[in-house]
């Protein structure tokens, strides 16, 4: 049966997940066009982020790396 | 009646039903990086493939009963035989070659369903199939999935605009990559488990493998491999509809509705219930073309498609019940339906060639290359 409980939790998870990732990768395309020294550096710990989250959806994708038993 | 020429026409029978599984499913993640130039053609429908083949193997939670639940089966309820599971592999087959002519996004899982109902409802009859779990495990996420990937996508969208500047939105199709490839391998740990499952009960039906026993390794390796060869060979026909059709998309678009689609899959599998990727990502598609200024949806697409999703299950439901019908009649019919089966098949692809849809349709120029010098004709030469 569906849990209607769980449907607005299921919503609102996937809304922040995907706004948090395109929100990171967004900036840092911002952040990185320009010509001044901070700026790379600050775009590359954007990247970075990104790349957390995608490696977190890893995580869930594959049972074997968050199942226990 | 033969029961192993039975088991072994059920697997042949399911590994081409995974198969087209996967040609059905490359648009799903890689229509949108097509669309926008992010990878070519041939490239993103390779990793597709890999991504498929990789998460076969990685997850092993196998379905445990074929139907999920929505024919009784069991000690108490009916015991589906593997003739009665050829049948409705047969109208699954079908129909996903049917809305794949028709370059409709349709789910899969949904012709599988129908077809299992149908054969079942002919088989066993009507009362074997638990209509609460049909409208609670189907009919209800078939509603919610759209919109639910539809609203993410929508707000995903408006964010990508608001914050980058024109210049430098090419830089969301490296993004692309990623995001594209993360729903590829939702897609395969999740996908060829169930061709896994449909073989695994019919060997334990058939006495070939013991009761309550895992999938062997050659469904396993067999299962990636179809589902592999599926995604490679490229449903190019749902890639059209579903990159190029619903809204023209742009790489910021792309990278938005793949993380709406990523992001809608897991949170409602990690937290709810499991909701169609088909669905989910086509909604992702309508959203992001609502979000973008300037874009436009062809809400006529839109609209077949939803058409699409609403009759799959009677359709490929009512192709069940026909060859389970003809099975009734013993050996016989059971090889009278395999072959109606194959003239369906090779009808479904001669008729395909009318109008060939491939990969040579999503050339992206790169930029700066609009135009290509023509070669000059030979005076003489053809």
């Amino acid at each position: 049966m569906i849990d209607w409980s769980t449907f607005p939790l299921v919503v609102g998870v996937a809304l922040v997940a995907a706004c948090v990732l395109v929100t990171l990768f967004s900036l840092a395309l911002r952040v990185g066009d320009g010509t001044e020294s901070w700026r790379r550096p600050a775009s590359v710990g954007l990247f970075v982020l990104c790349a957390l989250v995608v490696a977190f959806g890893i995580y869930l994708i594959v049972p074997a790396l968050h199942a226990f038993g | 009646m033969d029961i192993s020429l039975v088991v072994v026409l059920v697997v042949a029978l399911a590994l081409f039903f995974d198969f087209t599984n996967g040609f059905h499913d490359t648009a799903n993640a890689m229509a949108t990086p097509i669309a926008t130039g992010a990878l070519k053609p041939k490239v993103a429908v390779a990793i597709a493939a890999i991504l498929n083949l990789v998460g076969a193997f990685l997850s092993t939670e196998v379905a445990k009963t074929i139907s999920g639940g929505l024919i009784r089966e069991g000690d108490s309820g009916v015991q589906i035989t593997p003739v009665l599971i050829l049948a409705g592999l047969i109208g699954a087959i079908v129909w996903n070659l049917v809305t794949w002519l028709l370059g409709l996004p349709s789910s899969s899982s949904h012709a599988l369903f129908g077809g299992l109902i149908g054969a079942v409802a002919v088989g066993v009859g009507f009362g074997a199939i638990d209509g609460a779990v049909l409208v609670s495990k189907i009919l209800i996420p078939a509603v919610l999935a759209p919109f639910t990937a539809g609203l993410v996508s929508f707000v995903a969208t408006k964010i990508a605009y608001a914050i980058t500047k024109k210049r430098e939105r090419d830089g969301f199709k490296r993004g692309q990559i990623f995001t594209s490839s993360l729903v590829s391998l939702a897609h395969g740990t999740n996908d060829a488990q169930k061709t896994m499952g449909v073989i695994t009960l019919t060997l334990i039906a058939a006495g070939m493998q013991p009761s309550g026993s895992g999938p062997e390794l050659w469904v396993i390796a067999a299962c990636a491999l179809a589902i592999a060869i599926g995604t490679y060979s490229g449903g190019w026909r749902i890639i059209k509809t579903l990159g190029r059709d619903i809204t023209d998309i742009e790489p910021a678009q792309g990278f938005a509705a793949e993380a709406a689609t990523t992001a809608t899959i897991l949170a409602s599998t990690h937290l709810g219930f499991a909701l169609s990727t088909t669905q989910v990502a086509s909604g992702s598609v309508i959203g992001t073309g609502v979000g973008r200024k300037g874009a436009s949806v062809r809400w006529k697409t839109a609209g077949r498609i939803a058409l699409g999703w609403l009759i799959t299950i009677p359709a490929a439901g009512l192709v069940g019940a026909a060859a389970a019908f003809i099975a009734g009649f013993g050996l016989w019919g059971v090889i009278i339906d395999v072959v109606l089966a194959i003239g369906a098949i090779l009808t479904i692809f001669l008729r395909s060639r009318r109008s060939k849809v491939d990969h040579r349709q999503f050339h992206v120029p790169e930029p700066g290359v609009f135009v290509r010098p023509k070669k000059r004709k030979k005076a003489g030469a053809r």
